[in-house]
């Protein structure tokens, strides 16, 4: 055992250049894995983090509606049941307010809260370690991000509007942009004592709102039905404060490029270590047939073979650990830095993270390199110790059947499989984005051959004899097979990444595409107010819409959100609403107002297996109505599940307020700026699309960034393949060029032929990696499809970039050779067989 | 008796290896004149320096010190550009592992030369017809080498260093792959070339009957010329 330990050493020591190159293929390929899974968790947490905002520890909200007048209703701690189920509680009073600076104006979100009860569930973090003490009278905190904007330190004073009156404030502490002061959108919280800001307000003793943490073992659910089944849903809105389940769909799908980084990672450096495995088990023939001639079994040969895998898997496994720390943490700081709004990204490592990376090391290693192995060991002694071993060729034939089937299996696939079927979708997708790769590496030998065939014709009307011969070479060229398989995966990858990256961004932070809205304002709003909003100056369109969320049911499930409008085109309009069919937009557009209907999304229909014409009972408080579903929409502008006439909202649910309106205007920031003056103090959420889309853009790029950076490590392991494909080919590369020079070629000769060679393998694996992307894309949208509303634009110039790339690394992958071919002696290369 | 112009000459050929820090001269000051349309063998011991003077008369090697002239010019002192040409154009080799390109096929092998000449193939299409037809490979000639036998590789080696009509043909152990029974067909071969196309013929051979093709024997040993027999 300490002979074959000490044999498994020495060769690992013996080829170092090798050694390096397959240990830095799998440490790359596990630590790309590592920091995929860890971005995920990291950004969910980040996400949860931003949701919460200044929630903290709480879950649930509570708040009291406006009175019949519009006017805000305070909410007191009293109202609240006293239940064993409620941990914590903390009112909050809140108002918008104004600060201005030369030219800038400022929106500010004023929180007030007690201290001693705000540190119970999210202490405010302060710059430097400070702690607030006396925090009373005109005291206010504002975050770091804000103060530094306008120069303003401890001790200042700071001048606000709330409502239509001017407030000076002195600064009591700088607060980093966390706790109470994170938000998930543009604009500053700032802290104010509480009794200040409700004498501002006179809201005697009441707040805005109350923030509650449950209790130990009671879930958020189970506390917010408890408190929506005790407080009379008419005063009260009972919410939860972030969708958890929402949170977690958001990350996983922003998460959805860095695993594809991790899936091409690991298919390349399966790759380079099976091929690494081909040579090293051809070098290593004399070793297996002296062990084999003594007695060790094929079992035992393999053994002592794979052994020497599992270390480079291993070492390559515990290598990653700290490398994949290091790369994570850098990312996450970039992230953080490059967020808008400054948020500190949480670094999120489970123990099964490490494991899983660590295991994924080891087996890819020592699966990729078991076949090359297996077949060394169970060659014939005699062949080995006489050096008569042949490879052996399976028929081209075979080999195109084979892999034509798979590619067309593997394009197939996603398509046929029902749309619906979930786990079974996504493992025909999983199915198909190997089988694609796989097929096209079975089928690239035969691919090259015509591509040679092709080329020789045009090179040799182009660039003469020496185009020919390189065209020519390319053929039956298993140097060239390697790397233009090597070329294609991570062109591949790159390409695809780059699109779904890309489609993730638009997709996420432009939700509004399409929608006919320039403006929105979310509050409790009456009809006298939506009528002021209307009379506004320059503002074209309003639509008002009735908003009840969390407060209606139907047969076996519950509705998250009912949006109810009298004029359902501009609806449509505004938010754009898709529909299955023309057909159905223009029934939705004559009959929606006139009956009890009802419009479902599509995934409501789907879920619960309805259909168009059947009928739904909508309960509200211990009354049913029947509606009659008239149509099944999908929207990203519009978060609600059902849509029905604003008359029925009315008579049925007897709502009288509306809890939002969009507007279009050409000039929709003044508008904005008119709306919110109408609010006054009131709470509201108001934003132009612009504002929206610019806060939501700022967020998801910045998440997006790391996978930007990650995709050059898939370059990076492209290129170390490539260069290893350089390294155990180059003998063979070197005798080659020998032959030629033997028989006259000349140094100018071998570098136009050698640079022709490198175009034409960057060539032929820049179109195959753009092909193959291309199908991989389709498989990915089929996939994700049932889930996403929109058709992804395919950038040709991502293709064009990603393909140009491809043959830069080839032709410069062949100033190697064409180097050492200059300086070769010749002699010593054609002399020795 | 009318002496024949010579086809190439090697003055005072010194080669020194460097291995290391220790530095070997394989080739001692050999000089000799090789006449046009001789046959010539060059015999002598492993490491006794034949094969590198085979290679440096063949320009593929330069010698340390002295010249090797051919039409009167030293082709030592030619740049790689030249050297190329000249083996493309004046002179053909054939090695002892055959060192055709393996994904090409035989016609393809053997118009290389003309291929990196820049010539076009069509147009010695009754020339390569003819040299298939004398090296017996007119059926073989679409199949790549690792299809034929060892003997049929040497004969498109030889196909391949006759296609530009070279004046010398340098041959390094052309049977020292090959079983006794093909590697006398090569000799003959290589003789009836020697004798028909008046080709000047350098080969190097261990083998006594290989050598005794040629119509002039050099021994080499110590990287010296130890004996010349006609």
């Amino acid at each position: 055992m300490k002979i074959i330990l000490k044999y498994i050493v020495n060769n690992i020591k013996e080829r170092k250049l090798r050694t390096i190159v397959m240990l830095l293929s799998i440490v790359l390929s596990s630590t790309l894995l590592f920091v995929s899974m860890a971005i995920g968790d990291s950004y969910e947490s980040a996400q949860q983090k931003m949701a919460k905002g200044s929630a903290g520890t709480a879950t649930v909200e509570v708040s009291a509606k406006q009175d019949a007048t519009g006017n805000t209703v305070w909410v007191s701690e009293d109202e609240i049941p006293q239940t064993a189920s409620i941990k914590n509680m903390v009112g909050f009073i809140t108002a918008p307010a104004l600060y201005n600076k030369g030219s800038y104006y400022e929106n500010i979100d004023l929180i007030a809260a007690n201290l001693n009860e705000l540190n119970s569930i999210n202490k405010p973090r302060l710059l430097n370690g400070a702690t607030l003490t006396d925090f009373t009278g005109s005291s206010i905190v504002l975050p770091e991000k804000f103060t530094t904007k306008y120069g303003i330190k401890p001790g200042d004073t700071v001048t606000l509007t709330i409502g239509e009156t001017k407030y000076q404030f002195s600064l009591a502490a700088i607060a980093a942009y966390d706790t109470v002061f994170l938000r998930s959108t543009r604009g500053v919280n700032a802290l104010l004592p509480k009794d200040t800001l409700s004498s501002i307000l006179n809201t005697s003793g009441g707040n805005s709102k109350i923030l509650i943490v449950p209790s130990g073992g009671i879930s958020t659910e189970e506390l917010k039905s408890e408190l929506s089944s005790s407080l009379l849903s008419e005063k009260y809105n009972v919410t939860k404060v972030y969708n958890e389940t929402q949170v977690a769909s958001d990350a996983k799908q922003k998460s959805l490029p860095f695993y594809l980084i991790s899936f091409f990672s690991l298919t390349m450096s399966a790759f380079i270590i099976f091929g690494s495995y081909k040579v090293i088990t051809l070098e290593r023939l004399p070793v297996i047939g002296t062990f084999r001639s003594i007695g060790a079994s094929e079992k035992m040969t393999t053994r002592i073979l794979l052994f020497e895998s599992l270390i480079y898997g291993i070492a390559g496994g515990l290598l990653s650990i700290p490398l994949s720390y290091g790369i994570l943490k850098l990312i996450l700081n970039g992230l953080g830095e490059s967020l808008s709004m400054g948020i500190e990204i949480p670094m999120v490592v489970s123990p099964l993270n490490i494991l899983l990376s660590c295991t994924v090391a080891v087996s890819v290693s020592m699966l990729s390199a078991y076949l090359p192995i297996r077949r060394a060991s169970r060659l014939p002694v005699k062949d080995i110790v006489l050096g008569t071993v042949e490879e052996k060729n399976i028929s081209n034939k075979t080999k195109l059947i084979f892999g034509a089937v798979l590619f067309i299996l593997s394009v197939i696939l996603p398509r046929v499989v029902n749309k619906n079927s979930g786990n079974l979708l996504t493992l025909a997708g999983g199915f198909s984005l190997l089988g694609l790769i796989t097929a096209t590496i079975i089928i690239i030998p035969m691919l090259i051959n015509l591509f040679s065939y092709v080329l020789e014709q045009v090179y040799g009307l182009i660039f003469g004899n020496e185009g020919r011969l390189a065209a020519r070479n390319m053929k039956q060229n298993k140097n060239a097979s390697q790397n233009i398989t090597l070329l294609f995966i991570s062109l591949s990858a790159v390409i695809a990444i780059s699109v779904i990256g890309n489609f993730v961004s638009s997709y996420v932070g432009d939700v509004f595409h399409g929608a006919g809205l320039n403006g929105f304002a979310q509050a409790d709003m009456s009809e006298e107010f939506v009528n002021e909003v209307k009379s506004v100056q320059g503002i074209d369109n309003v639509l008002p819409i009735y908003q009840l969320t969390n407060e209606i049911s139907t047969d076996g499930f519950d509705l998250n959100q009912v949006e109810a409008v009298d004029n359902v085109s501009l609806y449509n309009s505004m938010l754009n609403i898709h529909y299955d069919s023309e057909q159905v937009k223009n029934d939705v557009d004559t009959s929606f107002a006139n009956e009890r209907n009802i419009l479902l999304t599509k995934d409501c229909m789907t879920k619960h297996n309805l259909t168009i014409g059947d009928t739904v009972s909508l309960a509200y408080h211990g009354k049913t109505f029947n509606y009659r579903i008239i149509g099944a929409f999908q929207s990203r502008a519009d978060n609600s599940d059902a849509v029905i006439p604003a008359a029925y909202v009315k008579s049925d649910f007897g709502v009288q307020n509306y809890g939002m309106l969009t507007y279009t205007a050409a000039d929709p920031d003044a508008v904005m700026v008119q709306i919110r003056n109408l609010f006054g103090n009131k709470t509201n959420w108001c934003r132009t699309i612009e504002e929206f889309n610019q806060d939501a853009m700022s967020t998801v790029s910045s998440f997006l960034e790391p996978m930007r950076k990650l995709t050059y490590f898939i370059l990076l392991l492209a290129a170390v393949g490539i260069i290893n494909n350089l390294l155990i080919n180059y003998i063979q590369r070197k005798r080659s060029i020998a032959m030629y020079k033997s028989v006259g070629m000349s140094n100018r000769q071998n570098v136009k032929m050698t640079l022709l060679e490198g175009f034409t393998s960057g060539l032929i694996g820049a179109v195959i990696g753009m092909f193959v992307s291309y199908m991989e894309i389709g498989t990915i949208f089929i996939v994700a499809g049932p889930k996403i509303l929109v058709t992804p634009e395919l950038d040709a110039g991502i293709f064009m970039m990603a393909g140009l790339a491809g043959i830069i690394i080839t032709l410069l992958g062949s100033v190697v050779p064409i180097l050492k071919g200059s300086r070769m002696k010749l002699v010593e290369e054609i002399k020795f067989e | 008796m009318t002496k024949m112009p010579v086809a190439i000459e090697g003055e005072n050929i010194i080669k020194d290896f460097k291995i290391g820090d220790t530095v070997t001269r394989v080739l001692k000051g050999i000089s000799l004149q090789i006449p046009k349309g001789e046959f010539l063998s060059i015999m002598g011991p492993s490491g006794s320096g034949k094969s590198t003077l085979l290679y440096i008369l063949g320009g593929l090697d330069s010698p340390t010190n002295g010249s090797v002239l051919m039409g009167g010019k030293d082709i030592s002192r030619y740049n790689d550009e030249k050297k190329s040409v000249m083996r493309r154009r004046d002179i053909g080799f054939i090695f002892q592992f055959y060192n055709l390109i393996p994904n090409l096929n035989v016609e393809e092998n053997v118009l290389l030369p003309i291929l990196l000449d820049g010539k076009n193939a069509k147009d010695y299409r009754k020339q390569l017809n003819n040299i298939l037809e004398i090296v017996g490979l007119t059926d073989r000639r679409n199949h790549t080498p690792r299809e034929l036998s060892g003997g049929q590789q040497q004969r498109v080696a030889i196909a391949r260093a006759l296609i530009n009509s070279p004046d010398i043909i340098f041959a390094d152990e052309p049977t020292g792959n090959l079983d006794s029974k093909t590697g006398t067909e090569i000799m003959k071969l290589l003789k009836e070339i020697n004798r028909e196309s008046d080709k000047t013929i350098i080969m190097v051979t261990h083998s006594a009957d290989a050598a005794a093709y040629g119509n002039r024997i050099v021994s080499v040993r110590d990287g010296m010329i130890y004996n010349s027999n006609s």
